[in-house]
């Protein structure tokens, strides 16, 4: 007796991240100059000064700039590392 | 990166460095209390109070050492590398900080935007000393960017 055929399921899966995804805040200041910022956004964001002083304009004319997103514990050291630098940057969830 | 200097009178090199005594113990708290850190996680929140506590512990030193070495007239600080460079501005960066926090908390930030236009003389002397430094802290950091911005970018 021949094996009755096995017909495979064929279905659609959404993959979705595992992790959500958190963004890294700048607020604008008022002590901190233009040209600081940019250097920062370049020196700790990894970024190319046209970037930088695109976030920083952002920062500067609506008071805050998402300037990173991504996992949570990465997105950590950014803040941190940006509050180094005196900047005020903050955790946020996205979404 | 080639060698930076910054060139500033005696008399101001003298001003800035008495003035930096006075705010380089509390510029620790300023830069703790300014900061966003996250309070899910104690050992975080930990970890980043002590970073910070640590970071400005080291500016206070580098901008006591960088005033304390410039001597003569004109003084000159001479940063001699790209990372003391950017480890100075930086620094310059604290010191403004713990001004506005701990002199001039109650002046709007958009005044503060404009502090050369801030030198009222109905302010108390404290105050308008304090701003005048405020200012010149400014003029030093923007002297730095200026060289580091030429020397990357251009």
């Amino acid at each position: 007796m021949a094996k009755p055929k096995i017909k495979p399921e064929i279905g659609t899966e959404k993959v979705v991240s595992a992790s959500p995804q958190w963004n890294v805040v700048v607020l604008n200041d008022p002590v901190n100059f233009q040209g600081y910022v940019i250097v920062v956004f370049v020196n700790v964001l990894g970024i190319s000064h046209t970037q930088a002083e695109k976030f920083m304009l952002k920062v500067h004319s609506e008071g805050r700039a998402t300037v990173w997103t991504g996992e949570r514990e990465r997105a950590e050291m950014i803040v941190l590392e940006l509050q180094q630098w005196h900047l005020s940057a903050k955790l946020e969830k996205n979404g | 990166m080639a060698e930076l200097r910054l060139t500033m009178t005696a008399e101001a090199r003298n001003v800035l460095t008495d003035l930096l005594r006075l705010i380089a113990p509390a510029a620790a708290r300023v830069s703790v209390n300014r900061a966003q850190i996250p309070d899910t996680d104690k050992e975080v929140a930990s970890f980043w109070t002590e970073s910070l506590s640590a970071q400005a512990g080291e500016e206070a030193r580098l901008l006591a050492a960088a005033f304390a070495n410039a001597k003569g007239e004109p003084a000159v600080i001479i940063l001699k590398n790209e990372a003391q460079s950017l480890a100075f501005l930086r620094a310059l960066s604290a010191v403004r900080f713990a001004l506005r926090e701990l002199v001039f908390s109650d002046i709007p930030d958009d005044q503060l935007e404009r502090a050369e236009d801030l030198d009222d003389e109905n302010l108390p002397n404290e105050k308008r000393h304090a701003l005048a430094c405020y200012s010149c802290f400014g003029l030093l950091q923007q002297s730095l960017i200026s060289q580091i911005d030429s020397e990357a970018f251009d």
